[in-house]
C-alpha cells in the first residue's frame, strides 16, 4: 500500500477477504475500515464519524488529535463497539489477538463474545476519572466486581491490582479503601488506568485521560504511561485535543478534522513536515516560549456540525487554499512519505502557503 | 462513630428544646393555659376554694408548682417529663401517660406502614418509569403521579370512608379493631387490626407514592446518564448488579432528605387521618384535647408525637450515614 | 448586579446544532460574539481563552489584544432585559402544555379571588332550597348546603383569604429558608454549625401538630396572613437545609471568589452571586410551599382546630361531614366533593407551574426562545438528540 499513490477514498474492502485484510494491515492489532457513526435525527442524518480507516499497530502509541466535536471519542468507542444508542456504527473493526492469527470482527460479535473482548482484550480509560467511579462504592469494589463479572480469580486479580497501583506510584492500601471523592484528580485518574488494566488487556484506548488535570500531573502521567506500556505490553490509542502534549509521547499521530482523518503519519513527520492545511494551522496556534503572542493565529471560522458537514473536503470552508474541487469532491489520500499520508488536493502547496516559526524543521 | 454520636446528641437536644418550649407555652404566656386552668378550677370548686388548693390541683395537672421560684418550676417540670409523668388529663381525669401511652404503637403502626408502602411502591414504580422513559407507561404514570401528588391524604381518606366504608361497607369506619376481640397474637385479632388499619394507611400511602415515584424517576434518569454507569456497562457487570448497586443506590440516596421531611408530613397527616377514621392514636387524642381545652393532654400528645418523629428521623439519618460514604465527610470548611 | 453569574453567560451559549451553517458563507465579519463551542477547542490548543477573532484581511491585531467595541444604549439594554426576563419565559410557559395548563389554572384562581367576589353574590343561609345537588339548577349550578347556601358562592368567597394565606405562608418560608440556607452555606464555620443545629431541631418537630398547639395556646384570631405563617411555622427549616447544600457548591465558584477578593460584603455576594443562581430552586420551593399551605390549612380547618373569620374550603368540608353526614349520606356528598375538587385542581395547577418553572430556568431552553430578532424559525422543535450527539465528544 505504501507504494501506491493517491488512492481514492473510500477504500474498497471485501469483508470476507480476511487474508487480504491481513496484508492490508501489517502489524496492526486493531484495524478500522470505513468506520462511520451516524445518528438518525428527525429529518436528517448526523454523521459523527465519517468513513474513517486507521490502524493501531502492535506496541505503538497512536495519538489521535482533534478539536472537541471532531469525532475522536467516537473513533475510540467504535473500536470496542461501545457507541451509545441511538448511534449506529458501520464499517469494520478487526482485532488481531495474535500477530499472525485470525482477526476478531468486533462489530459483529454477540453480547457474550463482546463481553470477553471488552476490558479483557480492549480496554478504555475515560475522561473525567472522578465521574467514572460509582460514588457510593470504594475503589476496591470496582476492581472486585470487574474480576467477578469476567470470572477471574479475585485473589490473584487483587494482587495484580495492587501491583498496578504501585506501578502507577500509588499506595495500594490507601487507594483501595478510598472512595472516588476522597482522591485527588491525578490519583483517581491513575486508579482508573489501573482499573482498565485489571483484566490484562492488550489494547488500551485512552479518551482525553488527562484533560481535567493540571500540566504537571499531565506530564507525570504521560511519563508513567510509557513505562506501563512496556511492562504490560500494551498498544495504546491516545485521544486528545492537545497536540503538543501527545507529540512527544506518540509514535504516530492521526489528525482528525470534522469526523474524518486529515492526516496521519509518524509524529516527527506530522510536527515537522505536515502537508495538510489544518494540521499546519493547528501547529501555528500552539504557543511556545519563543513565539510572541502576536504571531499566533487562531483558525478562522467554526467547525461544521454533524448534521451539516460540507460536501467535499470538510476543511474547505476554513482553508485559505481551497479551490472549487475542494468544495465539491472528497480529497484523495496523498502519500507524502512512507507511512505519512494526507487528505488534500494540493499537498505540495501547503508547506509554502502556511508557514510557522515553531518546529518547522522538526522540534 | 463520631457521626452517630453527634446525631444522637442532636436528637436528645431536640427533645429537650421541645419540652422546654412546652413549659414556656404553658407557664409563661399571659392569658395562656395556666390562667385558663385556674379559672376552671375556681368555677368548679366555687369561691371557697383556697389558693393553695387551686395551686395543688394545677400542679397535679401540669407538673407546675406555681408558688415555687420559676427555675424550680422549670426543673421540676422537666424532671417529671423525663420520668414519664406528663401530668393529668382534665377531660379523662386520668394520667396523660395512661391515655396516650397505649395510643403510641397504633400511630407508629399507621405512619410506619404508610411510609414503607409509599416509599417501596413509589421507588419501584419510579425506577421502572425511568427504564421505560418516554413510553406510554411512563407518560401515563407521570400523569397519575402528578394528580396524586396534588391530592391531600385526608381527601383520599374521606373518599375511602364515604365509598368503601359507608357506601359499600367493605371496611370499618372507626376504631383500631373489632371491640369484641381481645388483643393478642390470634389470627382474628390480627386480621381485624389490618382491616381497621387498611384505609387509614392506604389514604396516607396513596398520596405519597406519586411523589416518590416522580422523584425516583428523575433521579434514576439522571443516574442512567452518568459516566460511571457507562463505565460499569463496558466493564461487563451484570444487569442486576448495575440496577441494584449502581442505579438504585445512587438514585435513592438523594431522596433521604425527602424521606425525613416525609416522616414529618406523615406524622402531621396522621393527626387528620386518625380523626377521619376515628382511630384512637396520638393525633386523635391531640384533637380531642384541643376541643376539650385539655392542656395537659394536648402538651403530652404533642411531646410524644415529637419524640416518635425524632426517633424515626434519627434512624433514617443513621442509616443514611451508613449507606452513603460521602455523608461522613468532615464539615471542616473554611469560613468566610 | 451579578454580571459574573454563569446563568448570564449560558444565555449566549449556543448548542452545536444551532451553530449557523457557515459552509456556504465563508465571509468573515468581525463579530463580537462567537459560538462558544469552538472557542473551547481552540483555546485548549493555544492554552488561552479568547473571544475575538483575527480580521480576515490579516491586519496585525492579535486575538489577545482585541477588545469588544460594542456598547448598548440604555433603551437597548432595557429592551434586552425585557426580552430575556419577561418575553422569553412567557414564551416558554406558553409552549409547554404543562406550564400553560398550570398557568391558566393559577390565573383563574387569582381571578376567582378578585373579580369572582364581585360577580358572584355573597353566600347567605336560605338562598335557595336545602341540599340541592350539583348541576341541577341554573341558579345554583353547584348546588346548595344543608342551610340552603349556594356552594358556588361559598367556594368563590373562600378564595381571597385562601390566596392571602398561601401567599404569606410561602413568602415567609421561602424568605427565611433562603436567608438561613445561603448564609449558612456561604459563611460556613461556626455560623453554619449554629444555624444548622437550629434548623435540624426545627425540622424534627412535626409541623401540623405544632401549628395546632400554637394556634390553641396563642389564641390567635382568624387573620389569614397570620394563619398562613403559622401553618408553615417550621417548613423553612427543610428548605434552608436544601438551599444550604446548594449554596455550598457555589461558595467556592470563581466568580464568588472574585467578589470576595474584591472585598464585597456578604449580603452583596448573597444577593448578587448566590441567590440568582438558586432562583430555579427557590421558585420551585415557593410553589411547593404554596401547596403545603393549602393542604395544611384546609386539613386543619376541616378538623375545626383553627380560628376563621370567613368561609373556607376546609370549613365547608367540616360542615358537610359534621352537619349533613356527607360521608354517609349521598344527598350531601356534593357539598364535600366540590371543595375537595377545588383544592386538588389548584394544587395540580401549582405543581404543573413548578414544572414549567424548571424549564424557564433551564438556560438552553431559554436561549432558544430569547433569539427573536432576525430569526424566522424560532420555534424549532425540541431536538432530543442534541445531548446525545454532543455528549460523546
Amino acid at each position: 500500500m505504501t507504494n501506491q499513490t493517491t488512492q481514492r477514498r473510500p477504500q474498497q474492502l471485501e469483508d470476507s477477504d480476511v487474508q487480504q485484510a491481513r496484508n492490508d494491515t501489517p502489524n496492526a492489532i486493531v484495524a478500522v475500515r470505513n468506520g462511520s457513526v451516524t445518528y438518525d435525527l428527525e429529518n436528517r442524518d448526523a454523521m459523527v464519524l465519517d468513513d474513517v480507516s486507521i490502524d493501531l499497530k502492535r506496541g505503538e502509541i497512536l495519538g489521535v488529535v482533534g478539536e472537541s466535536g471532531s469525532g475522536k471519542s467516537m473513533l475510540a468507542n467504535a473500536m470496542m463497539d461501545a457507541v451509545e444508542e441511538p448511534g449506529i456504527t458501520t464499517g469494520s473493526v478487526r482485532y488481531y489477538p495474535e500477530s499472525d492469527g485470525n482477526p476478531v470482527n468486533v462489530l459483529e460479535l454477540s453480547r457474550g463474545e463482546l463481553q470477553s473482548v471488552r476490558w479483557e482484550e480492549i480496554s478504555m480509560v475515560f475522561q473525567g476519572a472522578l465521574s467514572s467511579f460509582n460514588p457510593t462504592m470504594d475503589i476496591r469494589g470496582h476492581f472486585e466486581e470487574t474480576l467477578t463479572a469476567h470470572d477471574y480469580d479475585v485473589e490473584a486479580g487483587m494482587k495484580r491490582a495492587r501491583q498496578l497501583l504501585s506501578d502507577l506510584h500509588l499506595d495500594p492500601d490507601r487507594i483501595l479503601e478510598s472512595y472516588a471523592h476522597e482522591l485527588s484528580g491525578g490519583m483517581s485518574q491513575r486508579a482508573l488506568i489501573a482499573l482498565s488494566l485489571i483484566l490484562e488487556p492488550t489494547v488500551l484506548l485512552m479518551d482525553e485521560p488527562t484533560a481535567a488535570l493540571d500540566l504537571l500531573m499531565q506530564r507525570s502521567i504521560l511519563s508513567l504511561l510509557d513505562d506501563i506500556k512496556e511492562k504490560y505490553e500494551l498498544s495504546i490509542l491516545f485521544i486528545t485535543h492537545d497536540l503538543p502534549l501527545v507529540a512527544g509521547l506518540a509514535d504516530r499521530l492521526a489528525i482528525l478534522y470534522a469526523f474524518e482523518i486529515a492526516e496521519v503519519g509518524p509524529s516527527e513527520e506530522i510536527i515537522g513536515n505536515s502537508h495538510h492545511p489544518y494540521t499546519r494551522a493547528l501547529l501555528k496556534a500552539v504557543p511556545t516560549l519563543e513565539t510572541p503572542p502576536a504571531s499566533m493565529e487562531p483558525i478562522e471560522g467554526t467547525a461544521p456540525n454533524p448534521a451539516h458537514t460540507p460536501a467535499g473536503c470538510h476543511y474547505a470552508p476554513r482553508c485559505p487554499l481551497a479551490t472549487d474541487a475542494c468544495r465539491t469532491e472528497t480529497p484523495p489520500w496523498d502519500d507524502v512519505n512512507p507511512g505519512h499520508r494526507t487528505a488534500c488536493f494540493h499537498p505540495e502547496k501547503v508547506p509554502e502557503a502556511i508557514r510557522f516559526d515553531g518546529g518547522e524543521n522538526g522540534s | 462513630m463520631r457521626y452517630a454520636l453527634k446525631r444522637l446528641v442532636q436528637s436528645v437536644l431536640t427533645v429537650f428544646v421541645v419540652v422546654s418550649a412546652s413549659f414556656g407555652l404553658v407557664r409563661l404566656l399571659p392569658g395562656g393555659p395556666l390562667d385558663y386552668l385556674r379559672a376552671q378550677a375556681i368555677q368548679q370548686g366555687g369561691s371557697d376554694l383556697s389558693v393553695t388548693e387551686i395551686n395543688r390541683r394545677i400542679a397535679a395537672q401540669t407538673n407546675i408548682a406555681v408558688e415555687e421560684p420559676l427555675y424550680v418550676q422549670y426543673l421540676e417540670y422537666m424532671g417529671a417529663i423525663f420520668r414519664g409523668d406528663f401530668g393529668r388529663s382534665i377531660w379523662y381525669e386520668a394520667p396523660v401517660t395512661e391515655i396516650i401511652g397505649p395510643a403510641i404503637p397504633w400511630t407508629v403502626f399507621l405512619t410506619g406502614s404508610a411510609l414503607f408502602l409509599a416509599f417501596t411502591v413509589g421507588v419501584s414504580l419510579g425506577a421502572f418509569m425511568a427504564y421505560r422513559e418516554g413510553s406510554r407507561f411512563d407518560v401515563a404514570s407521570t400523569g397519575i403521579g402528578l394528580v396524586l401528588n396534588s391530592t391531600p391524604g385526608y381527601v383520599v381518606g374521606l373518599l375511602f370512608v364515604a365509598f368503601l366504608g359507608y357506601r359499600l361497607e367493605l371496611f370499618p369506619t372507626g376504631g383500631r379493631y373489632a371491640s369484641a376481640l381481645t388483643p393478642g397474637f390470634s389470627l382474628p385479632f390480627l386480621t381485624s387490626v389490618l382491616h381497621h388499619g387498611a384505609l387509614p394507611i392506604l389514604s396516607m400511602a396513596v398520596v405519597g407514592f406519586g411523589g416518590w415515584a416522580l422523584s425516583m424517576r428523575g433521579n434514576a434518569v439522571r443516574v442512567l446518564g452518568e459516566d460511571y454507569l457507562r463505565s460499569a456497562r463496558l466493564r461487563g457487570l451484570s444487569t442486576r448488579r448495575i440496577a441494584m448497586r449502581y442505579v438504585a443506590r445512587n438514585a435513592i440516596l438523594p431522596m433521604y432528605t425527602g424521606l425525613m421531611i416525609a416522616i414529618g408530613t406523615v406524622f402531621g397527616g396522621a393527626v387528620i387521618i386518625e380523626n377521619i377514621f376515628a382511630y384512637p392514636g396520638i393525633g386523635f387524642y391531640l384533637i380531642q384535647a384541643i376541643n376539650a381545652r385539655d392542656y395537659p393532654l394536648m402538651m403530652g400528645g404533642f411531646i410524644l408525637i415529637t419524640v416518635a418523629m425524632v426517633i424515626g428521623i434519627t434512624i433514617a439519618d443513621l442509616t443514611y450515614g451508613w449507606l452513603d460514604p460521602r455523608a461522613k465527610g468532615g464539615d471542616a470548611r473554611e469560613s468566610y | 448586579m451579578g454580571g459574573l453569574t454563569p446563568a448570564r453567560k449560558e444565555v449566549t451559549h449556543v448548542s452545536p446544532t444551532e451553530i449557523p451553517d457557515e459552509a456556504d458563507d465563508a465571509s468573515t465579519e468581525a463579530v463580537e460574539s462567537e459560538p462558544s463551542v469552538n472557542n473551547e477547542a481552540r483555546s485548549a490548543i493555544t492554552g488561552h481563552a479568547h473571544t475575538g477573532r483575527t480580521p480576515a484581511d490579516g491586519s496585525a491585531v492579535s486575538a489577545f489584544e482585541q477588545v469588544a467595541h460594542v456598547s448598548m444604549t440604555e433603551g437597548e439594554r432595557r429592551r434586552q432585559w425585557f426580552e430575556e426576563r419577561v418575553l422569553a419565559p412567557a414564551r416558554i410557559v406558553w409552549n409547554d402544555w404543562r406550564a400553560r395548563t398550570g398557568f391558566i389554572i393559577v390565573v383563574s384562581y387569582l381571578l376567582m379571588g378578585t373579580v369572582g367576589t364581585v360577580l358572584v353574590t355573597a353566600p347567605q343561609p336560605n338562598q335557595g332550597e336545602l341540599l340541592i345537588g350539583a348541576f341541577r339548577t341554573l341558579e345554583f349550578p353547584l348546588g346548595t348546603t344543608a342551610s340552603g347556601t349556594s356552594i358556588l358562592s361559598q367556594l368563590v368567597y373562600a378564595t381571597p383569604s385562601m390566596l392571602i394565606m398561601i401567599g404569606s405562608g410561602a413568602v415567609f418560608t421561602v424568605a427565611l429558608g433562603t436567608a438561613v440556607g445561603t448564609l449558612a452555606g456561604y459563611k460556613g464555620g461556626r455560623l453554619d454549625s449554629v444555624l444548622m443545629t437550629i434548623t435540624d431541631i426545627m425540622m424534627t418537630i412535626p409541623g401540623l401538630p405544632l401549628t395546632i398547639v400554637l394556634a390553641t395556646v396563642l389564641q390567635i384570631k382568624g387573620n389569614p396572613a397570620v394563619i398562613g405563617i403559622l401553618i408553615t411555622i417550621n417548613a423553612w427549616a427543610g428548605l434552608g437545609r436544601a438551599i444550604r447544600s446548594q449554596a455550598l457548591t457555589l461558595r467556592d465558584a470563581e466568580y464568588v471568589e472574585a467578589s470576595r477578593i474584591m472585598g464585597m460584603k456578604t449580603p452583596t455576594i448573597l444577593w448578587g452571586d448566590i441567590i440568582p443562581n438558586l432562583m430555579p430552586y427557590i421558585t420551585m420551593s415557593f410553589v411547593q410551599q404554596a401547596r403545603a399551605v393549602i393542604f395544611g390549612s384546609v386539613g386543619l380547618y376541616f378538623l375545626g382546630v383553627l380560628p376563621y373569620s370567613s368561609i373556607n374550603w376546609g370549613v365547608m368540608m367540616n360542615a358537610a361531614v359534621n352537619r349533613a353526614g356527607a360521608t354517609s349520606s349521598p344527598a350531601a356528598l356534593h357539598w364535600l366533593l366540590l371543595p375537595m375538587l377545588t383544592i386538588i385542581v389548584l394544587a395540580l395547577g401549582l405543581t404543573l407551574l413548578a414544572q414549567g418553572a424548571d424549564r424557564i430556568f433551564n438556560p438552553r431552553v431559554r436561549a432558544r426562545h430569547a433569539k427573536t430578532i432576525g430569526d424566522g424559525e424560532d420555534d424549532e422543535p425540541d431536538d432530543p438528540t442534541t445531548t446525545t450527539t454532543t455528549g460523546g465528544f
